[in-house]
């Protein structure tokens, strides 16, 4: 994949730089948003990683300044501010996806390969396949080698956004705020305990599991 | 003092009641004007009408009798003095015939044919040797007629009494006014200055306020007035800010102490992994836990962080009408698994059909941190219950109930305090904000928190429990 940071602060941006390409992607860097978004224009990028504070032009203003250019690259919003309303103006701004720094590098690799993957044509799915698990979005049906597995309406949810991302790094937080709707960490491991419930009913009765932990990032579906 | 009297002038207040004492004064010029107006001119209307009668009464002798009947008339009613009226005939040769006047006024009549003049009355009696000390300078007003053939008559009447009474009226009113004003000036400079000193107060208080001292409150006088309401409310917001500094001084104070442990820690690990030979597992164990402590101390931060920004009163939450049932039931299913994983029993009650203002992620983010309290805190076997309820005073209850070991009754007030951790050990996770964070969340949506004895049963080895309660108020009916 190709990725774009736009960060005033070097070491920061060359920490990202370094991590996406130990992790296979190229990573290019601007210094602030006027340069970004000239590079942006320039050429085609999978992923725009955009600082939100930054001199000479700032990230909303750049992630505006790109969509009123039609450019739907998918860009991930980075900043120091968390409240509801300002991740609501940076998604409203054009953004595709918010973090609050700090963060750890794990998160911000899941949500630039996540929100990549976003890029595929956006044909209404109405089935999702991972191995030989399937899920049925219309009748609300999940199969497993040809048995039904009874969801609850939440697990059914976290399923389907581990299907849609299958093969990628999902982290807590993602799930938290994706699934949930949360834009708080809870101190306990609740996510880990609502995974395993969901393993249990999707993977523990089959041979083959199908949702590994990932450590010291996440999960990952993967057939 | 100079300066401070030229300032004082410059208040808005003293000019204020300047304005209302000249308005004050014109009123009442204006009024007594009015009252002047109307009894100055009955008075010589009055005249007026006697001198008509009197005329009317010469022309009837003048129509009798020519000119020597109406001579007669006034001899007989001038000799001997004490005549009512002034009269003089005069000769078309212009020599006076008859009359108490000793000359026709050299005043030109209006156009009715009055004159008003100053002569000079004559001593008692018909002598004519007239003092002339001035004093008896007198205003008379009248009418001269031509009578045919050339003869011309005055009649008139002293009016100087009736002058003089209105003109002495009208320096009273002159002098009314002009005391009205000094004295609205006068009591203006009083009223004022009370004002301005009372100010003075509060501006030397807002001044030391300002070179740090936190200490001095604006005096009252508990009236109520517009000066106590502002006292009052000044002094509220030093309370809010001294308390803020307070708080602000205690928190550095904790975030240093807090902070400290895992910092250490992390850089003793650190440290360990430098100096470890060879081992690369082990290496990377310390590391990794080089990085949940990090982890840990992010958390903290931003922890402090909302915390702060709500306490500041800056976060700007985004309040809606919303069913509290859906906060509830969500987080009743988030943390139910969790609970049995955990050898917990768990329970809700939720009562539907309630509306609340508030803000959902801020709701469900102090709901959940009182449940994850509960179910850090628990031990196994116990249970923990969610209700949600209208109370019988009509507030909309939270409530998350444990068989834990409970809080004592007294360090209920103290553990919504930031920092503050009941086991000194610390050996369970947490950063001693999360209740902080509720008290916090609560009092923005204007709610109130409280902590009491839960339903367990103390026999039992698990402990009193606790109960834990967020109250918030009805969202207002949607039809008012």
């Amino acid at each position: 994949m190709r990725i774009l940071i736009v960060e005033d602060d070097r070491e920061a941006a060359s920490y990202i730089r370094k991590g996406l390409r130990e992790s296979g992607h190229v990573a290019d860097h601007a210094g602030d948003g006027e340069e970004g978004l000239e590079m942006a224009r320039a050429a085609e990028y999978d992923v725009l990683v955009v600082d939100r504070m930054m001199p000479r032009m700032d990230g909303l203003s750049m992630v505006e300044a790109l969509r009123a250019d039609d450019d739907r690259t998918p860009v991930l919003i980075l900043s120091a501010l968390g409240e509801v309303d300002d991740r609501v103006e940076g998604l409203k701004a054009g953004g595709d996806d918010y973090l609050v720094k700090p963060y750890a590098f794990a998160e911000l690799l899941a949500r630039v390969e996540a929100l990549a993957r976003r890029r595929d044509p956006d044909t209404v799915r109405t089935k999702l396949v991972v191995g030989d698990l399937e899920m049925d979005l219309l009748a609300r049906t999940v199969v497993r080698e040809g048995e039904e597995i009874l969801l609850q309406p939440r697990e059914f949810r976290l399923l389907e956004f581990l299907m849609k991302h299958s093969g990628q790094v999902v982290t807590r937080t993602m799930l938290l705020e994706k699934v949930w709707d949360y834009h708080f960490d809870p101190q306990t491991n609740v996510i880990d305990v609502h995974i395993s419930r969901l393993r249990s009913k999707i993977d523990k009765p089959f041979p083959r599991s199908l949702l590994h932990t990932v450590r010291g990032a996440g999960y990952r579906l993967q057939a | 003092m100079q300066a401070r009297g030229a300032a004082f002038l410059r208040t808005t207040a003293f000019r204020q009641t300047l304005l209302s004492a000249a308005l004050f004064a014109l009123a009442s010029f204006v009024t007594l004007g009015f009252v002047y107006a109307a009894s100055a001119g009955m008075v010589l209307r009055r005249a007026d009408a006697a001198i008509n009668e009197e005329v009317a009464e010469l022309d009837a002798s003048f129509q009798a009798g020519g000119i020597r009947t109406v001579n007669r008339y006034i001899l007989e009613r001038t000799v001997g003095g004490g005549a009512d009226y002034l009269y003089l005939l005069v000769h078309p040769s212009g020599r006076s015939l008859s009359g108490n006047l000793t000359y026709l006024p050299d005043v030109q009549p209006d156009d009715e044919g009055r004159v008003q003049f100053t002569y000079r009355r004559p001593a008692a009696g018909e002598s004519g040797n007239e003092v002339d000390d001035g004093k008896d300078d007198r205003t008379a007003r009248g009418r001269i007629i031509d009578l045919p053939s050339g003869y011309r008559l005055y009649v008139g009447l002293d009016v100087d009494e009736e002058t003089r009474l209105v003109s002495r009226m009208l320096n009273t009113i002159l002098a009314a006014s002009a005391l009205a004003l000094a004295l609205g000036v006068a009591a203006g400079i009083f009223v004022s200055r009370r004002f301005v000193r009372r100010l003075d107060r509060i501006n030397t208080v807002a001044r030391r306020v300002k070179a740090g001292d936190l200490q001095p409150r604006a005096p009252r006088n508990f009236t109520g007035d517009e000066l106590d309401e502002l006292s009052e409310n000044f002094n509220n917001m030093l309370d809010r800010v001294e308390a803020l500094m307070h708080r602000m001084r205690h928190t550095g104070d904790s975030i240093a102490h807090d902070l400290r442990t895992p910092l250490t820690r992390m850089r003793n690990r650190l440290d360990e992994a430098l100096r470890e030979d060879g081992d690369r597992a082990s290496r990377e164990q310390a590391l990794e836990r080089a990085v949940a402590d990090t982890d840990e101390l992010l958390g903290i931060f931003n922890a402090i962080l909302s915390l702060s920004r709500l306490e500041a009163g800056e976060s700007r939450a985004s309040i809606q009408r919303l069913d509290p049932a859906d906060i509830a039931s969500d987080l009743a299913e988030l943390y139910e698994p969790v609970c049995e994983d955990d050898g917990l029993s768990f329970n809700s009650e939720i009562q539907s059909g309630l509306t609340l203002l508030g803000d959902r992620g801020l709701l469900s983010q102090a709901l959940a941190n009182i449940l994850d309290n509960a179910v850090k805190y628990t031990p196994s076997g116990g249970a923990v219950t969610l209700r949600l309820r209208e109370t019988g005073e009509g507030m909309i209850e939270f409530s998350v109930t444990d068989t834990g070991p409970g809080i004592p009754d007294t360090d209920r007030e103290r553990v919504t305090q930031r920092f503050v951790r009941l086991d000194n050990s610390r050996t369970k996770p947490g950063s001693g904000l999360g209740l902080s964070l509720v008290q916090a969340i609560v009092d923005v949506h204007n709610g109130r928190f409280e902590l009491g004895e839960g339903p367990g049963v103390v026999a039992d080895g698990h402990g009193a429990g606790l109960r834990a309660s967020l109250c918030f108020p009805k969202a207002p009916s949607d039809k008012a």
